[in-house]
């Protein structure tokens, strides 16, 4: 399977008479992308907001954040399942809107949303204070139930960014990157000397608002399986998150997988990257056992050498990242694992739930308990108020003066555990 | 908690659903729950047959505490 991408460059947004891409600025015009996204009886309001890097901007709180794209060339079309046909994606042509991202924020859902700061200390703890940010606040009617609400919110950040992804279709991209991983049988025959290693992606699916969906299914249903890489990338994994922002996988990471990316760097150089084997994270011991039994049991049929495994969430997810670690390790197959920790605030306090001495090569993504103060900004878009009550916050985490000191479990995307972020923790 | 109040002379039986997670901290009798949103309840089951799956759950708690161990053990049947 071969998918070209073509990263077109957004250095600003604007509203504009009409949504276009023009010398590096997306004009947005608003209502017209208003008209995209309405429609849900269970929603009463939809404003939309822009925001830039560099701004004093506060955005809380934050439900998902999604890269607008658009298929070009080759079957189905962006987030097959969700707002396209259920088509098998990940070949062809899909262009993006590199530099822009749709943040759904407004009336929080469950109780562990993020905030994203476009400026100050909180800024440099999100990759999205570098986004251009076209922000869409919903807000519920009254009295709904909290899933329906998760849902009514998720479907608007799909189609706002398919909708935004649409202005890309016909402009020559600044860069185009080739992703490109043949059978099994052609791969094992192209590089026979390369470690065969493939990425083990485990999917937060626990339910009550923690839920990851695979073309349109809800990934607590799947048994672990076999996909293309760059599926991943024309929006086959979407994020149903409203769980801890700083270390689930917003729809954006779904598409800029590091680990697959990179992956794809070193592979037929310094080993052969042979595909993605997807996992859950479910709330039953026996779905944890068979869904890490099938993980294993893939990568033996597909005679790997190493894998990767990375971790979405923290404390029950970490025995499903050391069952798969383990049953792998037990096959004889090297394992790498990518997570994050809750160490306490000073540091001290054991770093995962669980552990396993097979668990001998680990990457950190930072320790999210760690104590961190935001000043106050100019401009909020969302509301302040869920500071004291979201993961991470406390009592007093709102100060008067609209700063906010909290545990940085609160910064979207922070200690990301497929390391997209620049963080991570040391012993010293 | 489980490993405080052994530590004091009482024995204590751990009811967890992730029932790897107790055995790294050390718990001594475990007996594995149902789910980690509902440990000692199953919402999908009418309210009959849920009240007796608790009770069963209980009473083999109850019965993992009388039980003479060497070691941790993890109590299924």
């Amino acid at each position: 399977m071969r998918l070209e991408l073509g990263n077109i460059f957004i250095k600003d947004v604007q509203f504009g008479e009409a949504t276009k891409v023009e010398k590096g600025t997306l004009y947005v015009n608003k209502a017209e992308l208003l008209e995209a996204v309405s429609g849900d009886p269970r929603l009463t309001k939809i404003e939309i907001d822009i925001a830039k890097p560099g701004e004093e901007t506060r955005i809380m709180p934050v439900k998902d954040v999604i890269e607008p794209r658009v298929k070009v060339e080759g079957p189905g079309g962006i987030f097959p399942g969700m707002v396209s046909k259920v088509d098998v994606v990940g070949s062809g042509k899909t262009n993006v809107l590199k530099g822009a991202a749709v943040v759904t924020a407004g009336k929080i859902v469950g109780f562990q949303e993020g905030i994203i700061d476009m400026s100050g200390l909180g800024a440099e703890y999100t990759p999205f204070s570098k986004t251009q940010n076209i922000v869409i606040v919903c807000t519920p009617v009254e009295k709904l139930q909290q899933h329906e609400h998760e849902h009514a919110v998720r479907m608007v950040g799909y189609k706002a960014a398919a909708y935004l992804g649409e202005a890309g279709r016909n402009i020559t991209p600044d860069e185009v990157k080739v992703y490109e991983t043949p059978t099994l049988m052609e791969g094992a025959k192209l590089y026979p000397n390369l470690p065969r290693v493939a990425y083990v992606y485990m999917l937060q699916t626990q339910g009550l608002l923690h839920d990851t969906y695979v073309y349109g299914v809800d990934a607590k249903k799947i048994v672990p399986t076999f996909i293309y890489p760059t599926e991943a990338m024309d929006g086959a994994i979407v994020s149903g998150n409203c769980v801890s922002a700083c270390d689930k996988n917003p729809t954006y990471n779904h598409l800029n997988n590091p680990i697959i990316e990179d992956l794809y760097e070193r592979h037929g150089k310094d080993f052969n990257f042979v595909g993605v084997i997807i996992t859950n994270e479910n709330v039953t011991l026996a779905d944890k056992e068979r869904s890490s039994n099938w993980t294993a049991k893939l990568a033996e049929y597909l005679n790997l050498d190493a894998v990767i495994i990375s971790e979405e969430g923290f404390g029950n997810p970490d025995t499903d990242l050391m069952m798969n670690c383990k049953k792998i390790a037990a096959k004889g197959i090297k394992t790498v694992l990518v997570t994050d920790e809750y160490a306490g605030r000073d540091g001290a306090s054991q770093s995962l739930a669980d552990a396993d001495k097979a668990a001998d090569a680990v990457v950190t993504a930072g320790n999210a308990n760690e104590i961190i103060s935001l000043p106050p900004m100019k401009k909020v878009i969302g509301y302040l108020e869920p500071a004291d009550t979201i993961a991470g916050g406390f009592a007093g985490s709102l100060k008067a003066d609209g700063s906010i000191t909290a545990e940085l479990q609160v910064i979207t995307g922070s200690t990301s555990e497929i390391g997209y972020t620049k963080l991570s923790a040391v012993e010293y | 908690m489980v490993k405080e109040i052994e530590r004091v002379g009482i024995p204590v039986v751990h009811i967890c659903t992730v029932v790897p997670i107790s055995l790294t901290v050390g718990a001594n009798r475990i007996v594995p729950a149902i789910a980690i949103p509902h440990p000692l309840g199953n919402p999908a089951m009418s309210k009959e047959d849920e009240k007796a799956l608790r009770r069963s759950i209980v009473l083999k708690a109850l019965k993992a505490l009388e039980t003479e161990i060497h070691g941790q053990t993890v109590f299924e049947k």
